[in-house]
């Protein structure tokens, strides 16, 4: 999930951090810069992790500030392909899943890698007795993703956490223009997928409840 | 910008969550105080509801001496430490070819492995995750002592 990326950057120091100690002052720079951007191929940058070596210091003529160049280590997330990751559900719609981190929300999990057979129950403030019309009236209809496994109809909903395994991991590039309804640019683009044993919503793999619940007991019973 | 290495090694969710508590992250009121941004705030957040939270150094090490002997791929083993998977349905979606890697009973002893050398997760708001109780208490106890 995490990776360390070293990354070679010549910045200029601006005049007011320059009384401050050298390796703050570049610190913060860096942070400014890189902190929760996306960089292609390399994922979104958490945290500057280190500072190998600052060099330079000139001073470029009619400028009033210091060029450094600086080799840094940078904590990239970058999940790979076929990583597991436990996530929240973010929204649920004709189309699939969207799923968040917490700090990274374009986790998308399309209707071909949701379990099937499954079913999809739009929710609609009008009850209408025809469900498919209103599908087709509004594309991105909310509404919640049942899996029909063994007569039983288990339901994606926002209860507990997601189990998804990483299928792809996109970096679109920017567009010049975008019509304004659309979503906001995502620079990265997951793609999951639950479409497995022990996938989806935690809850729906039992097992190790029941020996917490006993544990529990038990405990409660010694105290 | 110019990029040295693309990847200059692999982080576990406890090496991040490390790094942030020693920069001064915490779950705490004082957490505004620490030099932590807002973005780095939301990854600790995350972390800290993950198995990660009360892994130490030494577990993990553990970990890795006891599971030498099995055949994994390195990103299978960092996969299992983030997730710390609890039984064997929870370890199928990690390993690659499993069925044909590995038997049933290799399996119940790598769970076993990780059960022996790692904490286990906290415990979801919902009570959805697994959790041993006792070991939570002892886990909380640590840290007020």
């Amino acid at each position: 999930m995490f990776y360390l990326s070293k990354i070679e950057h010549t910045l200029p120091l601006p005049a007011p951090q320059l009384s401050r100690p050298i390796r703050e002052a570049i610190h913060t720079e860096l942070e400014k810069l890189f902190l929760d951007k996306v960089i292609a191929n390399l994922g979104l940058c958490i945290s500057v992790y280190d500072i190998k070596s600052i060099e330079g210091g000139f001073i470029y003529p009619g400028d009033g500030a210091p060029t450094y160049t600086v080799v840094f280590n940078l904590i990239m997330f970058r999940p790979f392909v076929g990583e597991i990751m436990t996530a929240k559900l973010l929204s649920s719609d004709a189309d699939g899943l969207r799923l968040s981190l917490g700090f990274f929300d374009d986790i998308y999990v399309p209707l071909q890698h949701l379990p099937s057979p499954n079913e999809f129950k739009a929710e609609s403030k009008n009850r209408c007795r025809y469900p498919y019309l209103i599908f087709s009236l509004n594309k991105y209809t909310k509404g919640t993703w049942y899996w029909k496994y063994e007569e039983q109809s288990y339901p994606v909903d926002d209860s507990d956490m997601i189990k998804f395994r990483i299928q792809n991991v996109t970096y679109p590039s920017i567009p010049v223009e975008q019509p304004k309804e659309s979503k906001p640019f995502a620079p990265m683009l997951v793609t999951g997928s639950i479409d497995h044993d022990g996938l989806g919503p935690v809850s729906w793999w039992p097992g190790q409840e029941e020996d917490a619940e006993e544990e529990e007991e038990e405990t409660a019973a010694e105290e | 910008m110019k990029i040295l290495e693309a990847n200059n090694g692999a982080l576990t969710n406890f090496e991040v969550l490390d790094f942030l508590r020693a920069k001064g992250a915490s779950k705490d009121p004082t957490r505004v105080l620490a030099k932590v941004a807002q973005s780095e705030y939301k990854v600790y957040d995350y972390l800290i509801d993950t198995a990660a939270r009360d892994q130490t150094r030494e577990s993990i090490n553990e970990f890795l001496e006891s599971v030498k002997s099995h055949d994994l791929a390195k990103a299978e083993i960092l996969n299992i430490i983030n997730i710390r998977p609890t039984n064997i349905v929870e370890i199928f979606p990690i390993i690659e070819c499993c069925d044909t890697r590995f038997s049933d009973e290799e399996l119940t002893e790598i769970v076993e492995i990780v059960k022996r050398t790692l904490p286990p997760p906290p415990e979801d708001a919902n009570g959805a995750e697994a959790t041993k109780s006792n070991v939570e208490e002892g886990g909380e106890q640590m840290e007020t002592s």
